[in-house]
C-alpha cells in the first residue's frame, strides 16, 4: 500500500514540473551519488531528476540521511556525483575538474552553512573580501559592495575588523550571508542556515534571504525546520535519494505564515515526515 | 600521560620525522667532524705506519756526507728506524729539444716529459722504507710507480704507457700503480721502477755522467706528539745542513749536491683543509642541533595550544604541570634517543667513507688512519640531550598557565586578536599574495623560526661562497696570504751563462720585466734556525708580501713572518742579528724589521733583499739563478713558444732546463691543489646541507600547516579558491620569509666572513684575510634560496588538492 502511494507521488511529481520545459537555473538528469565505507556501498542519491527554477526560493526537506545535503553539494558543484548530469545554467558542471569547479563556484554559487565556516585567522571583512576579490571586479567596488551588504544585514562598521571568535552566532551567520552574495552568484545555497541560531537570529537571517529572493535571486535551501521551509516558494521532499514530491507555497507573505505552515505540515504528513 | 604522548605523536608525525632527521644529521656530523679533528694527530702517525713512510729523508751524491750522516744518526736515541739505499738521479742536457725528455708518460691530453728525475728500485728487498704500493694494474714492459698527487694533478693515469728514452734506444713500460710515501707525496720527479728498468739504468749509468748515483737516507723518529716530531725534523734538517757545510769546509774540492724531504710538507698541505672540513662538519652539527631545537620548540608550543582542553582535563584529574611537561620531554627524549642511536650507527658506518674522501684529497691511501672517536660520541649525545631538554622545558612553560576551568571553558587565549594585520581592503598585492602575507604576520612564531633558519643557512652559504671564490676562482688573496710569488714564468737554465737565453726571452712580444729570487737560505737568530727568502726588488713582485709595515728597500731591511715574530717577541723596528754559515765562513748580519708578512704555507721566517746574502754569490752565480718573467696580460707565451723563440734566436737545437714552470703551477703544487679540492668539498657540503635543512624544515612546517589549516583551506575551496591558489598562498608566505632570511643572512655573511676569518686565523698566525667579496655569488644566494623555498613549498603543498570542501561539510554536518 505504501509502495503504491510512493509510486503515485513520484508520478505526480513528474507531472508537477517537467524538467524539459521549465525555465531552469539547475537541471539534473539521472543524478546518483554513492558512498563507499568499509567496502559497504551506500546509495545516497538514486537516479534523481530535478529542475531548480530561476528566481525560485527552493527548499529541500527530508528526514536525516535522506540525502538533502549531498544533493545540495552536488547541485552547487561542491561535490561530484557518481553518475548523472548537472546542467547549471547551460554549463554541464559534472565534467569539470575540481579546480574548474572551484572557479565555477566563485562566479555562480554562494553558500550559507549551518556552521558559518569563516576563516578564524581573518577579520570578518577579510573573510568577505577574500571571496569578493575572486570576482575580478575592481577592489574598491568589491569593498563598497561588502560595506553595503554589511549595512543591509546590520553589521556595523566597527565590527568589520573583528575576528570570527569575537562575534555572536547570529552576527557570524549574517557575515556568512554577505560572503555568500558578495559575488552576486546565480544561486545561493543554504544548508540549515538557522540550525545553530536562536529564534530572533533565525528570523533575521531568513528575512534577509527572503529579501534576496524578492530581488530575484535563486535560492536553494536545505532544512528540516518548517518555520524556515515556509520561507520558500517551492518545497521538495527527498526520500531515499529521490524527490518524492513537491509543493508550491507561492511567494512568502508574512501575513499568511500560518496558512503556509499548515499547508506544509499537511504535505509533510503526507510524505510520512 | 600515555594518551598525551600518543595523541601528540599521531598529530605530528611529519614533525617528528623531520626533527628526528635533524637529530640524526647533527649527531652524524658531530661524530665525524670531531673524530676527524681529534684524530688528525693519529692520522699522520698511522699514515706513516700504513705507508711505511719516513719522517724525513736526505738524498745526497756524496758517499762521504752519507757516511757522516749515518754515523751521526745511528748513535741517536730518538731515531726509531734508519735506512740507506741507492738510487739514480738523472739530469738530461744532451738531447734535441723535440725529444730531449727522457721519461715520457702518455697522458690523456698529451705527453708529460721528464728530464730531471730520481729513480728508486721498488724491488729492492733491502729497502727498509719500501713504500706502500696500491692500485696496481698489469701491463706490458717495465713498471713505473708514481705518487697519488702525480696522478691527481697530471693527465697521466694508472696504466698509461711510459717510454724511457736513452740515446737512440726506446723502452716501453707503463704506470703500474701508485706508491705512498709521506716524504715524496709532492715530489713529481721521484719514481719507483721495477728491477728490469732499474738494472738497465744501472748499466747506462756506468758510462754516463748525466746519471748520478745518489744515496738516500730515510729516518723515522721516536716522538710523543706530532708537533714534537715536526720540531725534531726541523732541528735535524738544520743539523744536516750544518753537517754538509762543515763537510764541504773540510773537503773544499768536493761539490756536494743534496736534497731534503720531510713529511712536514705533506702535513702543511693537508692539515689545514682536513681541519677546515672537520670544523665545517662540527659547525654544521651545532647549527642543525639549533635548528632541531627551533623545530621542537615550534612543535611543542603548537601541540600545547592544540591540547589546551585535554591538558586542562588532565590537570583536573590531578596531574601536575611538571608531570605534563615531563610527558612532552619523554616524547622527545625517546625520539632523540632513537635518532641519536641511528646517528651514531650511521656516523660510525660512514666514518671510513668520510675519511676516504678526506684522505683521497690528501692523495695518500690512509683510509684507516682516522677512526671513530669515543669522545665525539659523548659530546654529540650531551649536545642533543641538553638542547632537547632545555627547549622542551621552555616550550612547555605555558602549561603552567592552563587551569582546568579556563581550559574547559576554552578561554585560554591561543591567538592575539588585537589587530587585523594586513587587511585585504588596504592591500595592493594579488589576493593570494595578501593571504600569504597575512599568514606570515599572523603566525609570528613560525615566521621567526623560518627566518632564523634561512638566515643561518644563507649566512653559511655566503661565508662558504666568499671562501670558495677566494680559494678557487680568484686566488689573489690566498696567494698573497701564502707569500709565494706568482710570476708568469719561473725559469732556470743549466748553462755557464744563462744571460743569452734570458735576453732572448726579454725580446719576446708582451715581455714586461723579469726579476730574481733565491729561496730557502737560512741562518740562526736567537739560536733558532730561520729560513730566508731573498728578492731582487720587492716592488716588482705581484704577490703583496707585506701584512703590516712596508717592503724592504735597503740591504739591512727585512720582513719577518708575523707568527714567527710573535713567537720570538720581535716587533717592527726591532734590530735582529742573523748568523749565516757560508761554505767557508760564518757571517753575522744586523737587520731591521720593517714589516711583517703572513704565510699559510710556512714560507720561511724572514724575507730580505739579495744584498743581505750577497756574500754567498758572485755576479756570475746570480746570473745563473732562476728568474721570474712577467708578460702583458693576454700575451703570456706557452712553454713551446718560449723554447722555439730561444732556439730560433740563438740558433741552437737544444735547451738545458733546470727549472721551467708557470708561476701558478708552482703555487698549485705547493698548496693550492689541496686547498682547491677542499674548497670544492666544503662548498658541496654546505650547499647540500643547506638544501637538505631548508627542505626538511619546509616539509615539516607545510605539512603541519596543512594539517592544522585543513578547515580553512576547505572553506577557501568552497568559496572558489583552487588548489593552485592555496598552494601559492602557502608558497608566498614561505618565500617572503625566505627572502628576508636569505637577504639578511647573505649580506651579513658577505660582510663578516673576512673579519671572522681574520679573527680565527689570528690564532694560527694568519691575521689578515683580505678576501674579495663575490657579490654576484651573494646575489645568487638571494635568489637561490627563495627559489628553492618556492619549489619545495609548492611541492609540499600538493596535498592541499586532497582537501575536499564537501568532506569537511559532511563531517561537520
Amino acid at each position: 500500500m505504501e509502495e503504491q502511494m510512493t509510486e503515485n507521488l513520484i508520478q505526480s511529481n513528474n507531472m508537477v514540473l517537467d524538467t524539459n520545459t521549465c525555465d531552469y537555473v539547475i537541471k539534473t538528469d539521472g543524478l546518483c551519488k554513492t558512498f563507499s565505507t568499509g567496502g559497504v556501498q551506500q546509495h545516497v542519491l538514486n537516479n534523481l531528476d530535478l529542475c531548480i527554477v530561476k528566481g525560485d526560493f527552493t527548499v529541500i526537506m527530508g528526514n536525516s540521511g535522506s540525502g538533502k545535503s549531498t544533493l545540495l553539494y552536488a547541485l552547487s558543484g561542491m561535490d561530484k556525483p557518481s553518475l548523472g548530469v548537472i546542467d547549471f545554467d547551460g554549463e554541464e558542471i559534472t565534467k569539470y575538474s575540481n579546480d574548474k569547479l572551484a572557479k565555477f563556484r566563485r562566479a555562480n554559487c554562494g553558500f550559507i552553512f549551518q556552521e558559518v565556516f569563516l576563516n578564524d585567522n581573518m577579520s570578518v571583512m577579510d573573510n568577505v573580501l577574500a571571496a569578493g576579490y575572486l570576482s575580478g571586479l575592481p577592489r574598491k567596488q568589491v569593498y563598497q559592495t561588502a560595506c553595503n551588504y554589511f549595512d543591509k544585514v546590520g553589521i556595523p562598521q566597527e565590527m568589520y575588523k573583528k575576528f570570527p571568535s569575537q562575534m555572536s552566532g547570529g552576527e557570524l551567520q549574517r557575515v556568512g550571508l554577505v560572503r555568500a552574495i558578495i559575488n552576486d552568484p546565480k544561486v545561493v545555497f543554504a544548508d540549515e542556515p538557522t540550525g545553530a541560531l536562536n529564534s530572533a537570529n533565525s528570523i533575521a537571517v531568513l528575512d534577509i534571504m527572503n529579501d534576496l529572493h524578492k530581488e530575484g535571486k535563486s535560492i536553494v535551501m536545505v532544512t528540516h525546520d518548517m518555520r524556515s521551509a515556509i520561507r520558500g516558494n517551492r518545497v521538495l521532499y527527498l526520500k531515499d535519494g529521490v524527490i518524492l514530491n513537491e509543493i508550491s507555497l507561492g511567494d512568502y507573505d508574512k501575513e499568511q505564515e500560518k496558512q503556509r505552515l499548515d499547508k506544509l505540515k499537511s504535505f509533510l504528513e503526507e510524505m510520512g515526515w | 600521560m600515555l594518551s598525551i604522548i600518543k595523541s601528540h605523536f599521531h598529530k605530528g608525525k611529519t614533525g617528528f620525522i623531520v626533527t628526528g632527521l635533524f637529530v640524526i644529521l647533527s649527531v652524524l656530523m658531530m661524530i665525524v667532524g670531531l673524530s676527524i679533528c681529534l684524530g688528525i694527530g693519529n692520522l699522520y702517525e698511522k699514515t706513516r705506519t700504513l705507508t711505511n713512510s719516513a719522517d724525513f729523508a736526505m738524498l745526497v751524491d756524496s758517499k762521504g756526507v752519507g757516511e757522516l750522516l749515518k754515523n751521526n744518526l745511528t748513535s741517536r736515541e730518538d731515531i726509531e728506524e734508519f735506512g740507506e739505499k741507492g738510487c739514480y738521479w738523472f739530469n738530461s742536457s744532451s738531447e734535441h729539444y723535440d725529444d730531449f725528455m727522457q721519461f715520457i708518460f702518455n697522458g690523456g691530453r698529451g705527453n708529460i716529459n721528464h728530464t730531471n728525475f730520481v729513480v728508486n728500485n721498488i724491488d729492492n728487498e733491502n729497502d727498509k722504507f719500501k713504500p706502500q704500493i696500491r692500485d696496481i694494474v698489469a701491463g706490458e714492459g717495465f713498471k713505473v710507480y708514481v705518487t697519488g698527487d702525480y696522478i691527481a694533478t697530471t693527465d697521466v693515469e694508472i696504466g698509461s704507457i711510459a717510454y724511457f728514452y736513452y740515446g737512440d734506444e726506446k723502452y716501453r713500460g707503463y704506470i703500474a700503480g701508485i706508491y705512498d710515501s709521506m716524504c715524496d707525496i709532492y715530489n713529481s720527479n721521484v719514481f719507483y721502477v721495477d728491477n728490469s728498468l732499474y738494472n738497465l739504468i744501472a748499466e747506462f749509468a756506468k758510462n754516463d755522467s748525466d746519471f748520478k748515483y745518489d744515496y738516500r737516507y730515510d729516518v723515522r723518529l721516536k716522538y710523543e706528539s706530532e708537533s714534537e716530531c715536526e720540531q725534531k725534523i726541523l732541528s735535524y734538517i738544520n743539523e744536516i745542513k750544518a753537517l754538509v757545510t762543515s763537510y764541504e769546509m773540510l773537503n773544499p774540492n768536493e761539490e756536494v749536491s743534496y736534497s731534503l724531504f720531510s713529511k712536514v710538507t705533506f702535513i702543511d698541505a693537508t692539515k689545514s683543509f682536513i681541519m677546515i672540513l672537520g670544523t665545517a662538519l662540527i659547525a654544521f652539527s651545532v647549527l642543525i642541533a639549533l635548528i632541531a631545537a627551533l623545530a621542537i620548540a615550534f612543535l611543542v608550543r603548537s601541540s600545547v595550544m592544540d591540547e589546551v582542553r585535554n591538558l586542562g582535563v588532565w590537570k583536573s584529574l590531578g596531574y601536575t604541570t611538571m608531570m605534563l611537561r615531563l610527558s612532552y620531554l619523554a616524547i622527545y627524549g625517546v625520539i632523540a634517543g632513537i635518532c641519536m642511536l641511528v646517528g651514531i650507527i650511521l656516523g660510525t658506518s660512514l666514518m671510513p667513507t668520510f675519511v676516504n674522501v678526506v684522505t683521497a684529497m690528501a692523495r695518500l691511501d690512509c683510509t684507516k688512519a682516522i677512526g671513530f672517536n669515543v669522545g665525539s660520541l659523548f659530546v654529540a649525545i650531551a649536545l642533543i640531550a641538553l638542547v632537547i631538554a632545555a627547549v622542551v622545558m621552555l616550550a612547555t612553560n605555558k602549561i603552567k598557565k592552563i587551569t582546568p576551568l579556563s581550559a574547559m571553558r576554552n578561554n585560554f587565549e591561543t591567538h592575539s586578536f588585537k589587530k587585523n594585520l594586513v587587511p585585504l581592503e588596504k592591500s595592493k598585492v594579488p589576493v593570494n599574495g595578501t593571504i600569504g602575507i597575512k599568514s606570515v604576520v599572523g603566525e609570528s612564531g613560525r615566521s621567526v623560526m623560518v627566518v632564523v633558519v634561512v638566515l643561518i643557512m644563507s649566512f653559511l652559504c655566503a661565508f662558504t661562497s666568499v671562501a670558495f671564490y677566494n680559494l678557487k676562482v680568484d686566488q689573489t688573496a690566498i696567494i698573497n696570504m701564502s707569500a709565494i710569488e706568482v710570476p708568469d714564468w719561473y725559469i732556470n737554465y743549466d748553462y755557464e751563462d744563462n744571460e743569452p737565453l734570458f735576453n732572448a726571452i726579454r725580446q719576446m712580444d708582451g715581455y714586461q720585466y723579469d726579476t730574481m729570487s733565491v729561496a730557502g737560505t737560512g741562518g740562526y737568530c736567537n739560536e733558532k734556525y730561520v729560513m730566508g727568502y731573498y728578492y731582487e726588488d720587492f716592488d716588482k713582485l705581484r704577490t703583496k708580501m707585506v701584512y703590516e709595515g712596508r717592503n724592504p728597500k735597503y740591504q739591512n731591511e727585512i720582513l719577518w713572518r708575523v707568527d714567527s715574530a710573535k713567537e720570538m717577541g720581535l716587533d717592527i723596528g726591532d734590530s735582529v742579528t742573523i748568523t749565516f754559515y757560508n761554505e767557508k765562513e760564518v757571517i753575522e748580519k744586523q737587520c731591521v724589521i720593517v714589516g711583517y708578512y703572513q704565510s699559510i704555507v710556512n714560507q720561511g721566517s724572514f724575507m730580505g733583499l739579495f744584498d743581505l746574502i750577497s756574500f754567498y754569490f758572485d755576479e756570475e752565480y746570480l746570473s745563473k739563478w732562476s728568474r721570474y718573467f712577467y708578460f702583458e696580460e693576454g700575451k703570456v707565451p706557452t712553454a713551446v713558444e718560449i723554447n722555439r723563440h730561444i732556439m730560433t734566436t740563438l740558433n741552437i737545437d737544444d735547451i738545458k732546463h733546470k727549472g721551467f714552470m708557470q708561476g701558478i703551477d708552482m703555487v698549485k703544487s705547493r698548496f693550492l691543489n689541496t686547498i682547491e679540492t677542499a674548497a670544492d668539498a666544503v662548498m658541496a657540503l654546505f650547499i647540500s646541507v643547506t638544501a637538505i635543512v631548508i627542505t626538511l624544515l619546509l616539509v615539516m612546517l607545510i605539512r603541519l600547516k596543512i594539517l592544522r589549516e585543513r578547515r580553512n583551506y576547505a572553506i577557501c575551496k568552497a568559496i572558489g579558491y583552487t588548489t593552485p591558489n592555496i598552494m601559492t598562498q602557502i608558497a608566498v608566505a614561505m618565500v617572503i620569509l625566505s627572502v628576508i632570511g636569505s637577504v639578511v643572512g647573505a649580506i651579513i655573511g658577505g660582510l663578516v666572513t673576512t673579519p671572522m676569518l681574520s679573527l680565527v686565523g689570528g690564532i694560527i698566525g694568519i691575521g689578515k684575510f683580505a678576501f674579495i667579496i663575490p657579490w654576484g655569488y651573494i646575489v645568487g644566494i638571494f635568489f637561490g634560496i627563495p627559489l628553492l623555498t618556492y619549489l619545495v613549498s609548492m611541492l609540499c603543498a600538493v596535498p592541499v588538492r586532497k582537501i575536499a570542501p564537501a568532506t569537511l561539510l559532511r563531517e561537520r554536518g
